[in-house]
């Protein structure tokens, strides 16, 4: 195709193409009713299990395990800790995990075309102060090294490639997930008068020198007009601005749902905040907001953790109660292959578990557990014999619909260096905002698989019509508890610095959603911080 | 008069609700085809239906001259509109390759069809004014107007297009036209003069899109042909790519996906220039790749010189290898490269397969289509010339092929500077090819012990280079552009240039 004169005939053929495509193909579909079969799988995380948790009749301990230190929960809060833990020379630990896999959020399945995510998909370019985080990329070469000038560099491959994301608007794709294309002026104003705030917020710093907003959450400021954020909701927050405009209110709920499973009208504002302003850009020369990204998503930086806990773990191990006894710290686990109990007994463990979970493990936890707040979620990974939409912009690795009531696709083949695919892996994202978590999640429990299919389809016709004559199958993955989600007063509440408590200097307590928020840096840093107040 | 009048009214009715329909196919043909053709289809609907309300409008107002014969020219009118409108897609089809004149034509052939229908129903209101009250006549033939309008817009993209297709549907609906003429002749004998005329006029226009009709489908072939402006002599659709090969006079052209890949006539001085700088700087030339070029062409010249041990060529797709290794004229071309015994062809992606080959080469050729996608654009990336790096032996030079340094300087640069960011030694140059243009390569060499102006081996017989590289690699001001970026996987920068310069032509 070394394509000189002739150049201009292929973009006219492609508008022909483009023209006929057009005008008849939505028309034909419209008559043709295909009898569709399509394979839909159920999944989700092992709720199953993890009810017994409730109901508590297990087997007296059959045998009995001494370690030094015990890590429960294999999330990523967990397996960092296990990372710190070998990095100070430790290597007498034991990790315990309730489901068959490790990474918890950043968990990954297979099929034969692509690996895809269950859960985190992305890592933004962590923010220059975060030594740590920097680090561990570099150890994984995910960073090659730095240049003359002291900025990272990053593996080509593992950064999300061009184009990134584009946005349906006004029955178009455009580029970037910001509404760009035939707004009115008014609403152009008001998105640029709401960007401008965020950049301001993200250089704010308090007098202690603190950010205002900073990953982890930790070292952000404490003051009185932050916490005055955390106070109000995001929708409040946007009134009181006087921001109303239909496409930046659409975009910044859809924001809030993408990074809290709670929209603008139950999120804190503070949280809301924090997903513009904390990321603080400044790790590239050219204020690159690109974000790192795998096929399977975060699972890959399961995969990198994992290895120092490498023999070391216990899977489908059900820890059903955790207490200290003789100046030890005793975890009772279920193991769930041999249906038996065993008694762990520790100086010290790390509940690298969600609060949800430490309620029914400890006496007299559920009171400080009602303020946490978590949303469920739900994935579909869709095999599409062919993707075709209206061509206005190609297909990006994340592709949102403005105003869908899902959080749009990943296409998960993106990272691939092939030129073609046969068939093609999307990953549908939808989250369950609404003021009552525990109702969302018990209804989603009960619905039937086809259920799912349809509201995923219809959710997918907005953008492309013929969605369900080319879909082959879904994975449905069901997330009771997606993430935490940040309500009003959560963030800056008691009830979050009273979980952190450890408990006679031997339980001592690190999740992300003692953070608050759920994102792989605060897991990440809850795992180090855990083992570096330990040791 | 009683019920014999009732019958005529109602089959005047009848007719207005044909006209409506008729009418209004011939409007969303013209607006289909305009879009199809032109694209933007937006404007094209847009515009075709303003003009095709304005001609009504324009028809209606010229209905007050016709006072005689009223009754004949509108049977007349209707044999007309249906010769008009039902000829006009092949006449589209037909003009399409002279743009100018196409949009003329289009306008001038809805202007014609809008009017005519335009004239027909006041035409049709005069007729039976006297004959019915005012009131039920103005009542009935715009309610029948109405109802065909509606019957055509959903019969013409549910049924009409798929079974039909556009030139079909045009016909066909112009022979409908026409049968109403011929059935009014027979019906209304008494009431028309000079039927054996007319009915004649209604019959031969009838069997003109009847004969039409049957033709359609090679029509369209024409059409493609002419498209091309010479003789398909060959088109196969691989899983990648629609390969189409045509003849004229002396010269074979080869489009894939409708881009000129090499003109017969002049691909000896693409391929010339391709090949051989980097084959006499080399140190040593035992081992060359080829990575894209499934024409083998590349390969036909690289086999020219006789130390070479052996050639691999990677190109994705099958299709093409298969066809340059048994098509008789395409053999012809290559010289039977692809079937030498030197030579290894593997159908597989390119970037996938420098990703996992431990091999070294001492030349690599790297000829893939312009960087028109982002699929494409992958394969110009930083990453993709690092990952090459892997490939080569110490000293061994690369050349890519990198698009037209003339009508996309910042495309070429941008391939250029890329490059720069992983070879010690890098330089750039061009050649004229007429059926492209002026067309540029990069060229590296991987380490220092040879240079761009060594000549390290030659061959007899090249119609084009002379080995005299510094004739090659100097660039006027107008090909030359400054300030590009590198082009990563991350940014894809390269298909935003190509796409911005390539779209301004």
């Amino acid at each position: 195709m070394k394509n000189g004169e002739n150049y201009s005939s292929s973009r006219r053929n492609f508008f022909k193409f483009l023209g006929a495509t057009l005008l008849i193909v939505p028309l034909l579909d419209a008559c043709k009713e295909k009898v569709i079969s399509l394979l839909i799988r159920l999944s989700g995380t092992n709720h199953i299990l993890g009810h017994k948790l409730r109901v508590k009749n297990f087997p007296k301990p059959s045998k009995q395990i001494s370690i030094p230190y015990l890590i429960i929960g294999g999330g990523i809060t967990g397996l960092s800790a296990a990372r710190q833990l070998s990095k100070k020379g430790i290597s007498e630990f034991l990790l315990v995990e309730l489901e068959n896999n490790l990474g918890g959020n950043s968990s990954n399945g297979e099929n034969q075309y692509s690996k895809f995510p269950l859960g985190a998909h992305y890592l933004p370019l962590p923010n220059q102060e975060d030594k740590e985080l920097l680090q561990f990329l570099e150890e994984e070469k995910i960073i090659l090294g730095y240049d003359e000038k002291g900025f990272p560099k990053f593996d080509e491959t593992q950064l999300t490639f061009s184009p990134d994301e584009r946005l349906f608007y006004k029955n178009n794709w455009q580029e970037g997930i910001v509404p760009k294309v035939g707004n009115s002026a008014e609403e152009d104003a008001e998105l640029l008068r709401f960007f401008s705030m965020m950049d301001d917020f993200r250089t704010k710093k308090d007098d202690f020198g603190l950010y205002w907003f900073n990953i982890p959450m930790a070292l952000s400021s404490q003051n009185d007009a932050v916490k005055s954020l955390d106070k109000l909701t995001m929708k409040e927050w946007l009134k009181q601005q006087n921001f109303k405009s239909n496409p930046l209110l659409v975009y910044v709920d859809y924001c809030c749902r993408d990074d809290f499973g709670l929209g603008i009208e139950f999120v804190s504002a503070y949280a809301g905040i924090h997903y513009f302003a904390a990321r603080k850009q400044n790790s590239t020369q050219d204020k690159n907001d690109n974000v790192l990204t795998w096929p399977e998503g975060n699972a890959r930086l399961t995969h990198h953790l994992k290895k120092y806990s490498k023999g070391k773990t216990l899977q489908n191990h059900l820890v059903y109660e955790v207490k200290t006894e003789n100046g030890k710290a005793v975890a009772l686990v279920f193991d769930d292959k041999t249906k038996t109990s065993i008694e762990i007994i520790a100086d010290k463990i790390i509940m690298a578990t969600p609060q949800f979970v430490n309620q029914y493990l400890f006496k007299d936890r559920k009171e400080l557990t009602k303020d946490f707040h978590y949303a469920p979620w739900l994935l579909a990974t869709l095999v599409v014999s062919d993707l075709t939409d209206n061509f206005s912009f190609p297909l990006c690795w994340d592709n949102v619909a403005h105003g869908s009531k899902g959080l749009g696709y990943i296409f998960d083949q993106h990272q691939s260096l092939q030129q073609i695919q046969d068939k093609k892996v999307i990953t549908y994202y939808f989250s369950f905002s609404s003021s009552d978590c525990g109702k969302s999640r018990r209804d989603s429990y009960k619905k039937p698989k086809e259920y799912w299919k349809s509201l995923v389809l219809e959710d997918l016709k907005i953008s492309h019509p013929n969605i369900e004559e080319v879909t082959e199958s879904i994975d449905i993955h069901l997330l009771g508890h997606g993430m935490i989600s940040p309500k009003p007063e959560f963030l800056f509440g008691e009830s979050k610095q009273k979980a952190a408590q450890s408990i006679d200097d031997k339980i001592f307590f690190a999740h992300s959603d003692l953070s608050g928020i759920s994102i792989f840096e605060e897991a990440f840093h809850q795992g180090i911080n855990v083992v570096n107040k330990i040791i | 008069m009683g019920n014999k009048f009732l019958k005529f009214e109602y089959l005047l009715l009848f007719a207005v609700f044909t006209i409506a329909t008729c009418g209004l196919v011939y409007e969303l043909v013209a607006g289909t085809l305009a879009s199809y053709l032109l694209g933007d289809s937006v404007k094209q609907f847009s515009f075709i239906i303003g003009v095709y309300l304005f001609s009504m409008g324009i028809g209606s107002y010229f209905s007050k001259f016709i006072t005689k014969n009223l009754l004949n020219t509108f049977v007349e009118i209707e044999i007309l509109v249906g010769l008009i409108g039902g000829l006009s897609s092949v006449i589209l089809f037909l003009l399409f390759e002279t743009a100018f004149a196409f949009q003329f034509i289009l306008y001038l052939l809805v202007f014609i069809t809008g009017c005519l229908v335009g004239l027909e129903i006041p035409l049709l209101m005069n007729i039976l004014k006297d004959k019915v009250e005012f009131k039920d006549l103005v009542s009935n033939v715009f309610t029948f107007d109405y109802i065909g309008a509606l019957l055509a817009s959903i019969l013409f993209p549910l049924i009409l297009v798929p079974k039909l297709g556009i030139i079909g549907t045009s016909l066909f609906f112009g022979m409908i036209n026409i049968s109403i003429a011929i059935v009014l002749c027979y019906l209304l004998k008494s009431e028309l003069k000079k039927v054996k005329l007319l009915r004649a006029k209604a019959i031969f226009s009838f069997l003109v899109l009847l004969v039409t009709f049957f033709f359609s489908e090679n029509i369209l072939s024409y059409s493609e042909g002419k498209l091309y402006g010479e003789n398909i002599i060959y088109t196969n659709s691989t899983q990648y790519q629609r390969i189409v090969l045509t003849h004229n006079k002396s010269d074979y052209r080869l489009y894939l996906n409708n881009n000129l890949q090499f003109s017969s006539a002049d691909e000896y001085r693409y391929h010339e220039a391709l090949v051989h700088p980097a084959m006499s700087m080399a140190k040593k030339v035992d081992n060359v790749l080829v990575l894209g070029g499934g024409d083998g062409l590349a390969v036909r010249e690289i086999l020219k010189y006789k130390d070479v041990k052996k050639v691999t060529l990677v190109d994705l797709d099958e299709g093409m290898t298969k066809l340059f290794k048994t098509n008789q004229v395409l053999v012809d071309f290559n010289k039977n490269a692809l079937n030498n015994s030197k030579v290894t062809v593997y159908n597989k992606d390119a970037y996938i397969w420098a990703k996992e080959t431990k091999e070294k080469f001492d030349v690599v050729i790297i000829d893939f289509p312009d960087p028109s996608n982002y699929s494409l654009g992958k394969l110009y990336s930083l990453n993709f010339y690092s990952t090459m790096q892997q490939l080569l032996s110490p000293d061994a030079v690369v050349v890519i092929q990198t698009t037209s340094p003339y009508f996309a300087p910042k495309s070429f640069w941008c391939i250029n500077k890329t490059v720069m960011q992983v070879f010690p030694q890098i330089d750039a140059y061009h050649a004229y090819v007429p059926s492209f243009g002026e067309w540029g390569f990069t060229i590296a060499i991987s380490g220092f012990g040879t240079n761009f102006n060594k000549v390290n081996r030659t061959v007899d017989g090249l119609r084009f280079y002379n080995y005299q590289f510094e004739k090659f690699n100097y660039f006027s001001n107008d090909m030359i552009s400054k300030d590009i970026k590198i082009n990563r996987l991350d940014n894809q920068v390269l298909v935003r240039y190509f796409d911005e310069e390539w779209g301004k032509l």
